[in-house]
């Protein structure tokens, strides 16, 4: 009873900072747009609502699609921030997840359906292994994940486009893109048409539910949130903090890499970023609004992907620009995140429980005599 | 090799190595500062990014680059107080404060100059040489051969930057307020029972902190790339973490692993403009020494805090012999 009192108040708070993130964006809309209705329209209803009326079915499967690599990152940075590590590398782990994706699709030769779950595995493993710079960084020597990390981005970033520009690049293209994959390497699409929506959307959710068991069923699990709580308690109790800290880390980069991997042989045909793709940066949003939980990871990338296309309809369809996204995205990052946002509220429903209950031990007493 | 050696040990290079510095300084002794009142400021790329852009903008708008740069201080300030707001009272994370602000930063910069100007990702056509930060000639220096060449003519933030080293010093280490933003830092619990207003000295390190990041985005945008662009800090704020850590977090170390990341970054420059030297791995070097640099200052205080305790422990091992 007064656990639902207060989940209920969660909800509802999670709901004002959306609200709140929503009503920021609505007065930069107003501000700089002459067509502020228009506007609103498209960011709010356009993404599943044709210009006729009706469910637009195309554009919501383009939703399902963007969810796929930012479900992994969501999930990563889930595991890393259970652990208390604010390690950002997911960003550049998902793209280098993509390129040795991509290589693997074309310079290995493998049947059908194999082809492309050894690319992905192949991937999935170097990006953990190239996780184990920051991890074991922090746990040897105390280097702070964070900083490490982010320089991490940066070198995979400038390694990748070395290697793409230098070695990998086919130059009988008018862009820097490799050779295309072998068709064994693609990941099929789920639904038929331009959506882009592959299988391996259903190998996201699949993650997730392994993601959550493995979170709140198993030993690790436990010792990863254990810590992320108390490291000292963690510590204290006997637990082999170090090398629980290494494993989340690495559990993060390997679901980076699966993310970029999966986005990169089921979108595309030929690897051709340029730069880092965003969607690490995303997953912490992602993160941030399950509160860490990988069952609610789904629910807040499809969320933040609805807005996404939202964003880009507003761009395309009136005048503001898709960079609005970053805005909303941030408001929400703070409001959400904001552990005494509506403290107040909260203490009255703590206050009134507890009266329930006292008034609750009252009457049992009262019974009893 | 030797082409890269020669054009090393030119008073050019040395002299921009100094230019590239000064933007990473003054975001490095904003974290400095931040850190001692033990506040991490995530968000220093977000606020130079934010502030380089009202930097031009109210430059152009009044046609004074003092106003530009005074403008983009205030709004560094702003920006920290925001974030000291949320994660002081509101209680998020000041780690996720400060990605916020970096996504407006990249972001929503992008919208803001759209809104403002109507123009997209770049300011160029603003920007004209007599609002940007002029450059100062030292009398006297600037005759000296080489040296001239090296310390004089650059812009009065560069000296600027240098100048607060020293006074960032003097404010931590030789005034009331300094004392207490390291009390609050060392153990705020502490602090409070003595009197401090921990809130209050909290917001007043990440204002400080807030404003540098605002000169260091005025600098970027105002005279280092003459004009505000979207990608123009590259993770400079991110850098300037990194610099912090490995300076010890005290203002003179900080600034020297902040000249050798501007080092790093002049070094790239001028490697990439060798021939059959690939421009991506260059690129790299910043980052790399970055990571070399915090490995190494990792080990040299793991061999210290080794050494201390084990002439701690040797008197008291004698000790339980007797």
């Amino acid at each position: 009873m007064k656990d639902k009192r207060l989940l209920v108040f969660e909800m509802v708070r999670g709901a004002a900072a959306i609200l709140l993130a929503l009503c920021v964006a609505t007065i930069f809309i107003f501000l700089c747009s002459d067509e502020p209705f228009t506007a609103l329209r498209y960011l709010l209803v356009g993404p599943i609502v044709k210009d006729s009326g009706g469910f637009n079915t195309a554009s919501f499967y383009t939703i399902l699609a963007a969810m796929i690599p930012t479900i992994f990152t969501g999930l990563a940075t889930c595991v890393m921030f259970s652990a208390g590590q604010f390690n950002l590398a997911a960003e550049g782990n998902v793209m280098a997840g993509g390129f040795i994706a991509a290589l693997c699709g074309i310079y290995i030769k493998m049947n059908t359906g194999l082809h492309a779950v050894v690319c992905v595995l192949i991937a999935a493993v170097i990006c953990g292994l190239i996780m184990l710079i920051p991890a074991l960084l922090k746990v040897k020597l105390g280097a702070s994940e964070m900083v490490t990390s982010l320089m991490l981005n940066y070198i995979i970033m400038y390694v990748v486009l070395h290697f793409l520009n230098y070695n990998f690049a086919d130059r009988s293209k008018g862009s820097t893109q490799t050779f295309p994959f072998q068709s064994t390497a693609q990941i099929p699409a789920l639904v038929p048409g331009g959506s882009k929506l592959s299988w391996g959307f259903v190998v996201a959710l699949v993650f997730v539910a392994l993601v959550a068991l493995f979170m709140y069923r198993t030993r690790w699990g436990y010792a990863i949130r254990m810590i992320g709580i108390n490291k000292s308690f963690s510590e204290y109790s006997g637990m082999k903090v170090g090398g629980v800290i290494v494993l989340s880390q690495v559990i993060g980069g390997i679901l980076a890499g699966l993310g970029g991997s999966i986005e990169v042989l089921g979108r595309f045909n030929t690897f051709l970023w340029k730069e880092l793709p965003g969607y690490g940066w995303t997953g912490v949003t992602i993160a941030i609004l399950a509160k860490n939980n990988p069952i609610f990871v789904p629910l807040a990338a499809f969320f933040i992907a609805y807005l996404n296309k939202g964003c880009m309809l507003m761009a395309t369809y009136s005048d503001v620009p898709s960079e609005m996204i970053d805005i909303i995205q941030a408001a929400i990052f703070l409001f959400f995140a904001a552990e005494q946002f509506l403290a107040g509220y909260r203490q009255k429903i703590v206050v009134r429980n507890t009266q329930a209950d006292l008034a609750k031990l009252e009457t049992v007493k009262e019974g009893e005599a | 090799m030797k082409q890269l050696f020669d054009m090393i040990f030119q008073a050019e290079f040395l002299s921009s190595v100094i230019r590239i510095t000064a933007p990473i300084l003054f975001a490095a002794l904003g974290a400095v500062i931040a850190e001692k009142a033990g506040l991490v400021n995530m968000g220093l790329e977000g606020m130079m990014m934010i502030a380089a852009l009202f930097g031009t903008l109210t430059s152009y708008w009044t046609q004074s680059w003092v106003v530009g740069v005074l403008c983009a201080l205030i709004v560094g300030v702003l920006l920290s107080l925001m974030v000291g707001f949320f994660a002081l009272k509101l209680k998020t994370d000041i780690i996720l404060a400060g990605i916020a602000v970096n996504m407006l930063g990249s972001g929503g910069t992008i919208f803001l100059l759209y809104m403002f100007t109507g123009m997209r990702g770049n300011t160029g056509s603003l920007v004209s040489q007599n609002i940007l930060i002029p450059t100062v000639n030292i009398p006297l220096i600037q005759d000296i051969p080489i040296l001239g060449q090296i310390l004089s003519g650059h812009s009065i933030l560069t000296y600027l930057a240098f100048f607060f080293v020293f006074l960032m010093w003097m404010l931590l280490y030789k005034t009331p307020v300094g004392l207490n933003i390291r009390a609050v830092g060392e153990n705020d619990h502490a602090a409070e029972s003595v009197g401090i207003n921990v809130r209050r000295i909290q917001y007043i390190a990440l204002a400080i902190s807030g404003a540098l990041a605002g000169l260091g985005g005025a600098f970027m945008s105002m005279y280092y790339s003459q004009g505000w662009n979207s990608g123009m800090v590259a993770g400079r704020g991110f850098i300037a973490l990194a610099a912090r850590a490995m300076g010890q977090g005290e203002p003179v170390g900080t600034m020297l692993s902040s000249l050798l990341f501007g080092l790093a970054q002049a070094l790239r420059t001028k490697v990439s403009a060798l021939q059959g030297v690939s421009s991506y791995l260059v690129s790299v070097i910043p980052y790399v020494a970055t990571v070399l640099g915090l490995v190494i200052y990792a080990i040299a205080t793991m061999r210290r805090v080794k050494k201390t305790r084990r002439a701690r422990s040797v008197p008291a091992a004698a000790e339980e012999k007797k």
